[in-house]
């Protein structure tokens, strides 16, 4: 993949070529936007590592390049030679060695001139790569840019010898015409890319509308089935009310027929009642007025109080209800009479299409997720067909079967379910054979998290000073956006990762001044300060460059990321997966991790 | 091959580097100076740097050489002219120029030069 733009390469056959690498270092640092005084660093830099080059490796080459598309973009200047080496690389960066020629002193001088400097040496030959960012508000090189570039530095030629100017003009010439074609292929895309891009614009226009028609029926909707529940609610009230007055005969006695007639009055009103409190459940939560009031508590209680509650309901001696033992499972903190309210559907749901056999309630946690605990109900009933499985959780539907006739029941239960269990922040799955019977499963988190859009106080967050738990590995997120912040500490809750919040890259450095995090989740357009520097400098400090950084952005610069040393390179939204599986694999893939893991 | 000329003003030396020097005339220099220095009697020397943009660790470490050699010759050296940037620049890089003096420029430079030899 050939993303960076090539400006130049010189071959260092001679002494003369040192001096002609960094005259050319200069020039094209001031063509793309270099201060005076950086022209004078990346040029002194060059000098060295090029001299290095000639002197120790017998001759190499240098290579100008540009990586990146928005800006800043980084400048970078990749020395290679075929030498044999740098002996023992780390005393001369640590300034233990010094040769009589200075050679330590030019590696350790151009890693304080540029951003960052890589060194890859080996008994075959030493690659340094030096990298300078492009001062803020220089404008973009482009391959047109370089085009012109190009051209320039090819009317000027330097002190050099008549065949080595010759031979850069001509590589310069060719890198012109390259330059110029994929100038024009670009330009064929863009418009491309333009005309799409109207028509997605018109269709997104036209979906937001028919979305907005859509919310607004669904709201309309949800008010007047609260409003109508409650109208309901009232004259049920003084039907039952009055018939069990009738039925207790302090109005004197009734005869053995009204009576029964009132008991079927007062049977019928109940049923009603029933279906308008599932309705006013329904309505509630699409309205948003259901909240949800997390506590500790144990699988076993559940299971038994469940127990209790639905033995009434077992009518026939065909079916058995059985809890299996809930063992070795943590304590949940989430909404219990929620949970209660969906295992008591579910199983009520068995109950009605189970004529032979038993339904069974089991609790474990998730195969695929230590995080979610699974509840199901297994009946041996009469099984829901593959066509309508989707169907029952859409509210007021019912299928027709034969055993469906016999069963009274409003259609509500599933879809209440399937609602109170996304509150919770899990969701419903359902497994089904016709004839066999059906397996439903709640899968609910462990631990209940508030919404991320629930505006908690931005102070609470805001502040750096998070306690660390020591059994949590830190991680720091630096993260200007208050939801997305949250959204990142909620990804992160729940795991063996404990988040530490920034909000500039000033909390963030006095973040770091107090403790070392396994691994750093940083947005690139922060307020202030530019994270591509900081990304930069961070990445050429030797105490902490071995600390992943994850790039999470709107910007779409991964090759300039990577280049700068971030470990990974997101385009927002970052999911949850991703994140935790990239924190997976560069934080435990560090040394000594394992031990730390719970 | 080229050389870096060498003016003499009775009895200061005045080098004026114009070129970006490679390192072989670097040295050229550093051993035509010395020569001049005894042939010449001079006890003065004034190195005006104002037309270089880079100097790296060579050429610093030659100025430096070049002032030492000259002071066992009993001659004092003064570096004139040096950019700003090309000093901002040396520091970073860690260099020091150990027994360099320096002027802003030539005028400055020889003025220092003849109040020490008075």
């Amino acid at each position: 993949m050939k993303m960076d733009l090539h400006i130049l390469t010189l071959h260092l056959n001679g002494e003369q070529d040192v001096v002609l690498a960094r005259q050319r270092a200069r020039q094209i640092a001031q063509m793309t936007g270099f201060a005076p005084q950086d022209q004078t660093r990346i040029a002194t830099a060059v000098s060295e590592i090029a001299r290095n080059a000639f002197r120790y490796g017998a001759g190499g080459s240098v290579e100008f390049a540009i990586a990146g598309l928005e800006p800043p973009q980084l400048l970078l200047v990749t020395v290679i030679d075929q030498g044999g080496g740098i002996a023992d690389l780390q005393s001369v960066l640590e300034g233990r060695y010094r040769s009589s020629t200075g050679m330590g002193m030019g590696l350790i001088g151009s890693r304080r001139l540029m951003d960052q400097c890589d060194i890859d040496t080996s008994p075959r030959g030493t690659r340094v790569v030096l990298k300078k960012l492009l001062p803020e508000g220089a404008p973009p090189v482009t391959a047109a840019i370089l085009v012109a570039m190009g051209a320039r530095l090819a009317a000027k030629p330097i002190h050099g010898t008549f065949d080595e100017v010759l031979q850069q003009n001509r590589e310069l010439l060719r890198a012109l015409g390259e330059m110029r074609q994929q100038h024009d292929e670009l330009l064929r895309l863009t418009n491309e890319l333009e005309d799409t891009n109207r028509g997605v614009v018109a269709l997104y226009a036209e979906l937001d509308e028919t979305a907005n028609h859509l919310r607004r029926a669904d709201e309309m909707k949800s008010r007047f089935l609260s409003n109508m529940s409650h109208e309901f609610r009232t004259p049920l009230s003084s039907i039952r009310a009055l018939a069990k007055l009738l039925l207790s005969h302090v109005d004197g006695p009734l005869t053995p027929d009204q009576e029964t007639q009132v008991g079927f009055i007062n049977k019928g009103a109940e049923d009603l009642a029933a279906l308008v409190d599932d309705l006013l459940d329904l309505a509630k939560i699409e309205t948003g007025k259901v909240e949800v009031l997390p506590a500790e508590f144990t699988v076993a209680d559940l299971f038994s109080a469940l127990r209790g509650m639905l033995r009434p309901l077992l009518v026939t001696d065909t079916v058995e209800l059985v809890f299996d033992e809930a063992l070795h499972l943590p304590q949940l903190y989430t909404d219990e009479a929620k949970v209660s309210q969906i295992l008591r559907n579910f199983i009520s749901n068995a109950l009605k299409f189970t004529k032979l056999g038993e339904i069974r309630v089991t609790a474990a946690l998730a195969a695929d997720d230590p995080l979610l605990i699974e509840f199901t109900v297994s009946d041996t009933g009469i099984g829901i067909a593959q066509d309508h499985q989707d169907l029952i959780f859409e509210e007021f539907t019912q299928i027709q079967s034969d055993m469906q006739k016999s069963v009274k029941g409003t259609g509500l239960g599933l879809p209440l379910c399937k609602k109170l269990a996304e509150l919770l922040g899990g969701s419903i799955a359902l497994h089904s054979e016709p004839g066999r019977g059906s397996v439903f499963t709640a899968r609910l988190p462990l631990r209940f998290a508030q919404p991320a859009d629930h505006g908690r106080p931005e102070a609470a967050v805001a502040a750096p000073a998070t306690v660390v738990d020591p059994l949590r590995l830190p991680i720091l997120i630096v993260e200007d956006e208050p939801p997305t912040r949250l959204l990142y500490e909620n990804y992160l809750r729940g795991t063996i990762y404990q988040s530490v919040a920034a909000s500039s890259l000033r909390e963030a450095r006095e973040v770091l001044a107090r403790m070392a995090p396994r691994a750093i989740v940083l947005d690139i357009l922060l307020p202030g300060e530019d994270a591509w520097n900081w990304l930069a400098r961070f990445k050429s400090e030797i105490k902490q460059k071995h600390i992943p950084v994850i790039v999470a952005t709107r910007v779409e610069d991964a090759r300039k990321g990577l280049a700068l040393g971030a470990d990974a390179y997101f385009v927002k939204p970052l999911e949850r997966e991703d994140l935790i599986a990239t924190l997976n694999s560069l934080v435990l893939a560090q040394p000594g991790a394992a031990g730390e893991m719970r | 091959m080229e050389r870096i000329p060498i003016l003499r003003m009775g009895r200061l030396l005045l080098v004026t580097i114009q070129v970006d020097m490679h390192d072989q005339l670097a040295l050229a220099l550093q051993d035509d100076l010395t020569n001049r220095i005894v042939r010449d009697r001079a006890n003065g020397v004034l190195i005006d740097i104002s037309a270089l943009d880079v100097v790296d660790s060579f050429i610093g470490r030659m100025i430096s050489n070049i002032a030492a050699m000259a002071r066992v010759l009993d001659a004092r050296t003064v570096v004139v002219g040096m950019r700003p940037a090309v000093a901002i620049t040396l520091v970073e890089l860690g260099l020091e120029l150990p027994g360099v003096r320096t002027a802003l420029n030539v005028e400055r430079g020889m003025a220092l030069l003849q109040s020490e030899n008075e």
